[in-house]
């Protein structure tokens, strides 16, 4: 039972600015992999949230280059999972830089040789985003899955060597206050010449959503800079529709659109437990 | 009432001057040689370098007109740190070291005069309406890279705030990018303060000419970059930044730059 003061107080929103960010959730929430604290339960099974059409993909690329966008990324589930995500690597880079966000276990050398042609072809940055979740391999197998450290690090080797230089993003979820630098000690031993690494906190969502009633209220925002919000200036498409930002891609309270991203350009709910999170670590999904 | 705008033929901008006076100096030197009407500077005056004091009495001598940095709005406000939105560690050390360091030598009328400065400033240049900011007209602290800037956002922007030419600097990488056949153009005029991570200690800014076409010219510098070099290390600043200014790569502060620019780097 949540109190009835949380749960009657007003939602704080968030304004819309500009359509900077635009997130493709590709894969929907089809993966190979089943990590515990996967923000949007993502698995081998049947997927709650399905994969997007390559014909949906490409209007919202189109429509935000018509909008003005800065960046495009891919995620899922696991993005190279999608049959058309070369093509579709190509069409967004060519009218903005782009990221794919993949867990490295099914990334082949003829993908990676293909990306690399890619990100060459493009005046664009292409980059690639490799989830680990410890710079050990038994920690992150605990989270992740038996033998994902191992075929991830060969991902990234293989990124590497292709001149790709791969982004190596963690979460905090081993909790260590020196989780940066103990990455970054890994891929420098592993001969990486410009190692490059992202942590993100876990969001309360999906796997690891607890069950504590908190929300944001106007009052925590007061004297914050609603703009600075992701949501302020990102959208993510879906299958099913347009959403106020990628951790909270289908889900009915941060539904902005049946799929027009013109029409989704309006302030965002911040209702959820991980909008919370967003506003205290001032955390960004996005590269920097 | 329309807003007045002076108009030129012929302007140096520049940005980025990292408490590096000596490049500065050197810089203005040149403008000066190659006939430039006005100097403009896009600001962060402050950050990595040793001779905060010594940017300002430069920037007034040659009338340099200035638009407001990040780093100069955290000076003037008093902010606690740089805001430079660093994740890494150590990153985060270097920023606060420089950042430290150049509050305790930015004298008290300075920082007075830095709160004083716009946010954007426009000139006209020959039939060309130019809009200087920092790092996007609409963010002082959004990084303008070449690789991550699509010919749609600068579209957008040149169109949201009805400008032919947009400045930007921030980023400390160079660039230029004429659109549409020429009528539009946006231009990233680099840094001053330090080198542009291209394995040389040369400095870059921009001359920009009406003839009657815009004209964009990157012109290289080169300075006693080795007597500021050690007075880096004189002032316990990180010998890393010294490492920078005579190597010309970048040693620190590399997790915002993308993939392709990342990539021409040695780190
Ligand atoms: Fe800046």
């Amino acid at each position: 039972m949540r109190a009835m003061s949380v749960v009657d107080a007003p939602t704080p929103r968030a304004p819309f600015v500009a359509l900077s960010t635009l997130w493709l959730v590709l894969t929907g929430t089809l993966c190979n992999l089943r990590c515990t604290h996967c923000l949007n339960t993502s698995g081998p099974d049947a997927p709650w949230l399905p994969p997007l059409d390559g014909a949906v993909a490409r209007r919202a690329i189109a429509e935000a280059a018509a909008l003005g966008v800065r960046e495009i990324y891919f995620t899922g589930g696991e993005p190279f999972l999608h049959r058309e995500i070369l093509p579709l690597l190509e069409t967004s880079l060519a009218i903005a830089a782009t990221t794919v966000l993949t867990n490295g276990t099914v990334l082949t050398d003829a993908t990676a040789d293909a990306l690399a042609a890619l990100a060459r072809a493009s005046r664009y940055s292409l980059e690639i985003r490799v989830s680990l979740d410890a710079p050990d391999a038994e920690t992150n197998d605990r989270v992740r899955g038996a033998g994902t450290w191992r075929r991830a690090v060969r991902a990234i080797r293989a990124l590497d060597a292709r001149g790709l230089l791969p982004i190596v993003t963690a979460t905090e979820i081993d909790g260590a206050p020196d989780a940066y630098d103990r990455f970054r000690a890994l891929l420098s031993g592993l001969g990486i010449a410009r190692p490059r690494v992202k942590i993100l906190p876990v969001f309360p969502v999906g796997r690891a959503a607890g069950d504590s009633a908190a929300r944001l209220s106007d009052a925590d925002l007061e004297g914050f800079d609603r703009t600075a919000l992701q949501c302020a200036d990102t959208r993510a498409v879906a299958a099913g529709g347009v959403y106020a930002c990628p951790i909270l891609a289908g889900l009915p309270g941060a539904r902005l659109s049946d799929g027009d991203l013109t029409a989704a350009r309006r302030p965002a709910a911040l209702y959820h437990a991980a909008c919370l999170t967003c506003h205290r670590t001032g955390a960004t999904c996005r590269n920097a | 009432m329309p807003e007045r705008v002076s108009e030129y033929r012929r302007i140096a901008v520049l940005g980025g001057v990292y408490a590096n006076a000596e490049a500065l100096a050197a810089v203005l030197a040149d403008a000066r040689r190659r006939n430039a009407e006005a100097v403009f500077c896009l600001g962060d005056l402050g950050g990595f370098g040793p001779d905060p004091a010594g940017v300002l009495p430069l920037l007034r001598a040659h009338d340099v007109r200035v638009v407001r940095g990040n780093y100069d709005d955290a000076i003037a406000t008093g902010a606690t740190d740089c805001n430079c939105g660093y994740t890494d560690p150590r990153d985060n050390h270097y920023a606060r070291l420089s950042y430290a360091y150049t509050v305790a030598h930015t004298p008290a009328a300075d920082r007075a005069w830095l709160a004083t400065l716009p946010a954007q400033r426009r000139v006209q240049l020959g039939s060309h309406r130019i809009l200087m900011c920092h790092g996007s007209p609409r963010r002082i602290n959004e990084f303008l890279w070449e690789s991550t800037t699509p010919d749609g956002l600068l579209r957008r922007l040149l169109a949201d705030y009805s400008a032919d030419v947009l400045l930007c600097t921030h980023t400390g990488l160079k660039w230029h990018r004429a659109l549409d056949d020429g009528i539009a153009h946006a231009v990233n005029v680099g840094a001053v303060g330090r080198p542009e991570n291209d394995g040389t200690p040369r400095v870059w800014y921009a001359l920009l000419g009406a003839e009657p076409d815009v004209r964009v010219q990157f012109v290289p510098v080169t300075y006693d970059h080795e007597s500021v070099a050690r007075a880096i290390e004189a002032e316990g600043l990180p010998r890393e930044f010294a490492e920078t200014l005579r190597s010309g790569w970048w040693t620190t502060c590399l997790e915002n730059l993308p993939a392709k620019e990342r990539a021409r780097g040695r780190f």
